[in-house]
């Protein structure tokens, strides 16, 4: 478990990265928070000739609020994201989902810009990112590109960046105050990746669901989101809804798979549960909001 | 109640929570494992291993390999033949099984099968040039699973079928006669899914061939002294060029008990390259291809009559005991144990090892552990088959203090245990009436709570014959006071540092941070075992305890003579050195000892100066301790996760050398017992590859997934020296069946027989429905 060779550079600026980026012409890695890139290169899964260790750009690590969004520089700590006011006041969503990314220990190293590019169909922040309409910011030596995230996941650990790319940053929309959010995962052991992961945010006006965010982790090859059950959601009352349907609808657009840690069908069973479970709990306490 | 150790000495260590000697230097990170060993002109080596669970290798080319800068060398199986290594079992030595080579000839046979070693300036190096040895291999369908063992085409040259070691008692027209006019007849099949043994720490080994034909190998084993014995006969050295050293081990639970096809190889390269080799298993290589554990099936056929006492037992087990197990036997042990802590007036069984295409298997914690699980989940089905709270059941069938010694049908004798008590304390515990009142309104809310109770014999120390059969202590006190322990005991996180020098402190008389123990070195002291069989308390310790009484005896029969006292008088207490009932006679062992070297004409007449003494022990054959376990866990209906609640351990381990490393070693077993019913699983798919190779696959648990494990303990002493029994394996043995049990009363209300390993949250939901559906 010893990494193949390769050469090494630690760049201070995103110009330098991107250049590097360019000039590698594919065959590098991004080395980020390095909780997944660390054991790939061990098991001589990953062997690029070139490591780009973007650790020491300040420019990427850090939160702001612009146009409307939450702005995730892309090697920001998940554990300062998970302390972070300004995430917990205006983008709670993905709060939640910190607290069940991995363990204390890998969550201070880890980073949201690795997560997202990994693509891990069935980790937390890609499917936080689809669900909640987040917008990936990507850098390259040609210049900024932003790319919604219903556009960004193609299959497992595979995305639409380009190979000289780097996220820079993702950009969360800021939901209504109020929002009723659900980060809700089943794993085997906590801070797993997830058997069964579901996101959902629903904003409810005057006791009707005026917006619905639906989607899934560990549910396909990629973090899939419900497009039917949200628009089921949508404009229905908050009570008298046939919760059972929706997640029934909402299951069929996932995509789960059979694995050493669950079938699909358990998936796809626990998936419906859950769904009817934590919307039933959510709808309750807006009312009793 | 706290015992006294034989001699009038008084224990004043001996039961108590003396801090371990070893946790220091390990927290700070100041232990010496052998990765941390670096030798002048040290070489790495890295395998190239077989991807294929069965293949003809047609070609190899090593140019390549061999052409990369920094490679120093790449041996096959050819460049060994000269050395004739074919391993054996260390215990039952050669001659047994099939033919081990170190590394795969002409055909592989397991995915990861050796093919080569590669020896390079570093590891890094001796991966790369891994990489580049180009193996053109034919395949060919392996054999994986126990089915396919069965009627599948011979793994091994020379064999015409898969079976290992096939063992049965003879047939009994009075069991047959039982199960025709029992009442009732309880029947189920359980299967326990393979493991891995998964120490912290994986196996390594550092090879430094010196001299003439001499070798010190730094290795992460059981026991240096078996370790060299096995290297001496292996290579055809005597034993005394063999040295092994081994300070710091980070877990072994059986994987370590001898070196294996790897550790064997390592010697070999450096032997032929006269360098100091270097091979530390990485854990894909642990996980992939260090020998492996459990893997077994078994069909229970219960006779009980009307009041549910047990009749007869019947027994059919199959066991995969993969390519090249260490020992070849098909777990006769798990047969003979298997009623267990019960009165049981008849047993039947037939058990067999059957080879495959997968890693061979080693002892792991408790290796005889399914007689547990069969017994005690088949002892729950029973009870709701009569329809007998599972409590009841058991109480009527433990054997009491009555009852003993207690004559098994396999012939084991059970004595000095003490299953009734332990149970009765684990229950009230637990306070069963409480719980289920608490378990009947969680019904009612659709929360399903459940209660797992198991009770268990185990067979300790197994000095049986073999190299088991004794230990050795050499005790010193220097003239300086300080005392030296040279055993035959061997750590690998037991803490035999600290129990063994509370032992030699209260027999001495002196401060226990007085007390050094060394066991870390082959070349001191006498030859023993090391760990195994959950022996070192009582064997290890009754020869630290005798040897220490001797040179006790010494320092009293000096100081007497000095003194003009009678030796009977002679106390020895902090090291301080006084006379009964003669105040002003006061002197310390520190000046005994130093009289015993410098002063000779102080000493009695005639008697040897120095301040040595040695002594053998000879413990019981097998010293039985016992325990009950209860566990409470809820099942979530919805999601098939199981969440323990309590976990309650009520053990006899006999006299306690130190409770806080008793309840390590329980606490440790327990968790390696979650995760075999919960969380482990070495699995094949269908070609033999193993699909559980990171951990991110193969799951232990972790300090989110296990209890604060609730201890009771009874003590009642052995007739060993000390009166000390083990207690290294319990915990994992009686953990499985104690977890399965309360899953399956959770999961009572759906009728389910939790029955195959693991328990994924995929079958219990599986289970749930098939309950509904009724």
């Amino acid at each position: 478990m010893k990494a193949a060779p390769f050469d090494y550079v630690v760049p201070d600026t995103i110009e330098e990265a991107v250049q590097h980026l360019a000039d590698a012409a594919g065959d590098v890695s991004i080395l980020a928070g390095g909780q997944t890139l660390m054991p790939l290169l061990a098991l001589r899964m990953a062997t690029p000739s070139l490591i780009v260790d973007i650790n020491r750009i300040a420019a990427l690590s850090g939160v702001s609020r612009a146009e409307g969004a939450v702005r995730i520089g892309a090697t920001t700590r998940q554990a300062q994201i998970l302390a972070d006011p300004t995430v917990a006041a205006h983008a709670p969503g993905l709060t939640k989902a910190t607290a069940l990314v991995g363990h204390h220990q890998t969550r201070n190293r880890g980073t949201i810009g690795g997560s997202i590019s990994l693509a891990e169909p069935a980790a937390e922040y890609p499917a936080t990112a689809l669900t909640l309409g987040a917008v990936i910011e990507a850098r390259s030596a040609r210049g900024v590109r932003r790319i919604a995230a219903d556009d960004f996941f193609l299959g497992p650990y595979t995305t639409a960046l380009e190979p000289e790319e780097l996220v820079t940053a993702v950009h969360f929309p800021e939901w209504p105050a109020g929002t009723r959010l659900i980060v809700e995962e089943v794993a085997r052991r906590p801070g797993d990746f997830a058997l069964v992961g579901f996101v959902c945010a629903l904003v409810v006006e005057g006791g009707r669901i005026s917006r619905a965010g639906v989607g899934w982790f560990g549910m396909g090859p990629t973090p899939m989101r419900s497009r039917k059950a949200e628009q089921a959601l949508t404009g229905q009352s908050a009570t008298g809804l046939d919760l059972a349907g929706i997640a029934a609808l909402a299951v069929s657009e996932t995509d789960p798979m059979e694995d050493g840690h669950a079938s699909a069908a358990y998936r796809r069973k626990v998936a419906g549960r859950i769904f009817q479970r934590t919307v039933g709990q959510a709808l309750a306490e807006q009312r009793a909001a | 109640m706290s015992a006294s150790p034989p001699g009038g000495v008084a224990a004043r260590f001996v039961g108590q929570r003396v801090p371990r000697k070893e946790d220091r230097r390990l927290l700070v990170g100041r232990g010496l494992y052998v990765d941390d060993v670096v030798l002048a002109g040290m070489l790495e080596a890295a395998f190239v291993r077989s991807p294929h669970a069965r293949a003809r290798i047609k070609s190899l080319d090593l140019e390549a390999a061999r052409a990369l800068p920094g490679v120093r060398a790449v041996y096959t199986a050819a460049d060994f033949a000269h050395f004739g290594l074919d391993l054996f079992n260390s215990f039952a030595g050669r001659g047994s099984g099939p033919t081990v080579r170190t590394l795969a000839d002409g055909h592989v046979r397991y995915v990861g099968d050796p093919v080569a070693i590669v020896v390079a300036d570093n590891r890094y190096i001796a991966e790369d040039g891994a990489g580049l040895v180009m193996v053109d291999y034919e395949a060919e369908d392996p054999v994986v699973t126990i089915a396919q063992a069965r009627d599948g085409a011979p793994v091994h040259d020379g064999y015409t079928d898969n079976v290992g070691v096939a063992a049965a008692t003879p047939d009994d027209p009075e069991i047959a006669a039982i199960f025709a006019s029992a009442k009732h007849v309880v029947t189920g099949t359980i299967r326990h899914q393979r493991q891995a043994h998964v120490s912290m720490e994986t196996r390594g080994i550092v090879v430094a061939p010196h001299g003439e034909g001499e070798l010190t190998l730094h290795l992460s084993c059981q026991s240096p002294h078996m370790a060299a014995r096995y290297v001496s006969l292996l290579f055809d050295l005597p034993e005394t060029s063999v040295k092994v050293l081994s300070k710091d081990v980070g877990g072994a639970f059986g994987l370590k008990i001898q070196p294996w096809r790897e550790e064997v190889a390592a010697i070999a390269a450096s032997l032929k390259l006269r360098r100091p080799v270097k091979w530390i298993e990485d854990r894909l290589e642990n996980l992939t291809s260090a020998s492996q554990a459990r893997e077994q099936e078994i069909t229970i056929k219960l006779a009980l009559d009307a009041e549910g006492l047990l009749l007869a037992a019947d027994l059919d087990y199959a066991c995969n005991v993969g390519c090249y197990p260490h020992s070849n036997d098909c777990n006769t042990f798990a047969m003979m144990l298997f009623t267990g802590a019960y009165r049981v007036p008849k047993l039947a069984y037939r058990a067999v090892s059957y080879y495959s295409n997968t890693v061979g298997q080693a002892a792991y914690r408790g290796p005889w552990a399914m007689e547990s699980l069969a017994r005690e989940t088949m002892m729950d089905v029973a009870a709701r088959q009569i329809g007998i709270d599972p409590l009841v059941l058991r109480e009527r069938n433990l054997m009491t203090a009555a009852d003993q010694p207690y004559a098994m049908p396999s012939g084991m004798v059970v004595h000095g245990v003490t299953p009734c008590e332990t149970l009765e304390l684990a229950l009230a515990k637990v306070d069963v009436p409480a719980f289920r009142a608490e378990q009947a309104r969680g019904r009612a809310e659709g929360r399903y709570l459940g209660l797992g109770v198991a009770v268990y014999v185990e067979p300790t120390t197994m000095a049986m014959g073999g190299p088991f059969s004794t230990d050795s202590a050499h005790v010193r006190l220097d003239p300086s006071g300080k005392v030296s322990v040279v055993v035959s005991t061997h750590s690998q996180g037991h803490g035999t540092q600290t129990t063994m020098a509370q032992i030699a402190a209260d027999q001495l008389g002196v401060d226990v941070a007085d007390v050094t123990v060394l066991e870390d070195d082959s070349s001191r002291g006498g030859f023993g075992p090391g760990a195994g069989g959950s022996r070192q308390a009582v064997s290890g310790g009754g020869a630290v305890s005798h040897a220490s009484r001797i040179l006790a005896d010494k320092v009293k029969a000096i100081a007497a003579h000095m003194h003009n006292a009678n030796p009977a008088d002679i106390r020895i207490e902090g090291g301080q050195i006084s006379v009964a009932g003669v105040a002003e006679v006061s002197t310390t062992v520190q000046a005994i000892a130093e009289a015993a070297y410098f002063t000779l004409d102080r000493l009695p007449p005639g008697m040897e100066p120095g301040m040595e003494a040695q002594y053998r022990y000879r413990p019981p054959p097998i010293v039985f301790s016992n325990a009950a376990h209860a566990c409470v866990c809820e099942v979530s209906a919805e999601t098939g996760v199981v969440k323990i609640l309590r976990w309650i351990a009520s053990e006899d381990c006999g006299v306690m050398i130190n409770p806080a490393i008793v309840e390590g070693q329980i606490a440790g077993g327990v968790v390696q017992g979650i995760g075999g019913v919960l969380l482990e699983e070495i699995a094949y798919d269908a070609y033999g590859n193993p699909t559980a190779v990171t951990f991110k696959d193969y799951m232990i648990p972790t300090i989110h997934d296990v209890p604060e494990i609730e201890y009771c303990h009874i003590i009642t002493p052995s007739d060993s020296e000390g009166g000390f029994k083990g207690v290294g394996e319990g915990g994992a043995i009686i953990a499985p069946p104690t977890m399965v049990n309360a899953i399956a009363d959770a999961l009572a209300p759906f009728g389910a027989r939790c029955l195959d390993l693991p328990l994924t949250p995929t079958k219990i939901l599986e289970l749930i429905e098939a309950g509904e559906k009724g």
